[in-house]
């Protein structure tokens, strides 16, 4: 398992502080993930209609992990800063592209990537830290490049998050899918993955 | 896999970023569901032996589809993304022009339950043999041939 030194930026005194990046999501995550995060989580959905609750609200992560952390197709990554879980990722490496240019190619997906509750501003205003997105989809990224595919990735994005992944990383939208949930597919070339890497 | 970035990286990048939502994966009714590894290995052996079978023509992609009354965004789908599921009357219709069993193509497609034992591995050996870039060998000739037989004999 590596740790990779990342930043996030503390909304409270609007300082960054160091985090860390593991590429291996352990029991000890899981336990953060169930101790602290979904407590959170639920006294928020409380009372709130369905549709009006997180979508990835009802996500059990021990189940995620417990189905595939065993699969060499699959990675998981944990995102710890100051004691506390602030994100998980599990992505994949045995599916290929769709935009033209490079389909058929093979690309790192993204199965499922989410921020703790108090790091969403529908949750906890101002959030507590900021920046776990882009770190994921960093990771993503880098690991489509050691596994020789190019930087290129994939995902379907939750409806809320859409302009994230448009506007603010540089995927190319490729419009919804009945085949998951109608939610819109997102592809990032090996170019755009070159523009996000410099920050671009 | 590690990450060597700067701090001012991380600096950038989370202002950029901002408050937006980052939420991304299926919900978990599909991921329950999700095809099984036996599908995909099928359907790999699927997609390969579409695209040698063509190449073995001298047929691009679209000469196929045209060939067989599908899309040819269809084929190339089959011949590249095992995780893609067919339709059943495209495979139907490939088989056709194939002259192979359909339910054995729709076997290997995942569209209906596996009920050949030997087919699945018979697949797996044509898969692992195949390469779909280069020109076919005599080896890959021979495997093909192998391989159709095994989709139009008879159980």
């Amino acid at each position: 398992m590596n740790e990779s030194i990342v930043y996030l930026h503390k909304a409270e005194n609007n300082t960054f502080v160091e985090a860390s990046l593991f590429d291996q999501v352990t029991d000890e995550h899981l336990a953060m993930w169930s101790n602290e995060w979904v407590p959170v989580m639920k006294k928020h959905v409380g009372d709130l209609k369905l549709e009006n609750a997180p979508e990835d609200s009802h996500w059990d992560w021990k189940k995620k992990l417990a189905e595939v952390g065993h699969l060499l197709s699959y990675q998981s990554f944990a995102l710890i800063c100051e004691g506390d879980l602030q994100g998980l990722m599990i992505v994949s490496n045995v599916r290929s592209a769709k935009i033209q240019e490079q389909f058929g190619k093979p690309i790192v997906y993204v199965e499922f990537v989410s921020t703790a509750p108090w790091n969403r501003v529908e949750i906890n205003k101002p959030v507590k830290y900021r920046g776990a997105g882009r770190i994921f989809i960093l990771a993503a990224i880098e690991s489509s490049r050691e596994m020789g595919y190019g930087g290129r990735v994939g995902l379907h994005s939750l409806p809320q998050a859409e302009r994230f992944y448009e506007s603010k990383c540089g995927f190319k939208r490729l419009g919804p899918e009945s085949t998951h949930q109608n939610l819109c597919y997102f592809e990032m070339t090996s170019s755009q993955a070159d523009l996000f890497c410099q920050n671009m | 896999m590690k990450l060597n970035y700067p701090k001012e990286w991380f600096e950038k990048s989370a202002l950029i970023e901002g408050d937006d939502e980052i939420g991304a994966g299926v919900p978990p009714v599909n991921w329950c569901a999700r095809e099984d590894e036996a599908s995909v290995e099928s359907r790999i052996a699927l997609g390969q032996f579409v695209e040698l079978w063509r190449r073995d023509k001298g047929w691009n992609a679209e000469r196929l589809a045209n060939e067989a009354g599908i899309d040819t965004g269809e084929v190339l789908e089959l011949e590249k993304d095992p995780h893609h599921e067919p339709e059943p009357d495209a495979v139907y219709k490939l088989a056709n022009v194939f002259g192979v069993s359909s339910r054995k193509m729709m076997e290997l497609a995942g569209l209906v339950q596996n009920r050949n034992p030997y087919l699945r591995e018979e697949a797996i050996r044509f898969a692992a043999q195949a390469d779909s870039i280069s020109k076919l060998t005599d080896a890959e000739q021979q495997s093909l041939e192998a391989f159709v037989s095994a989709l139009t004999l008879t159980n």
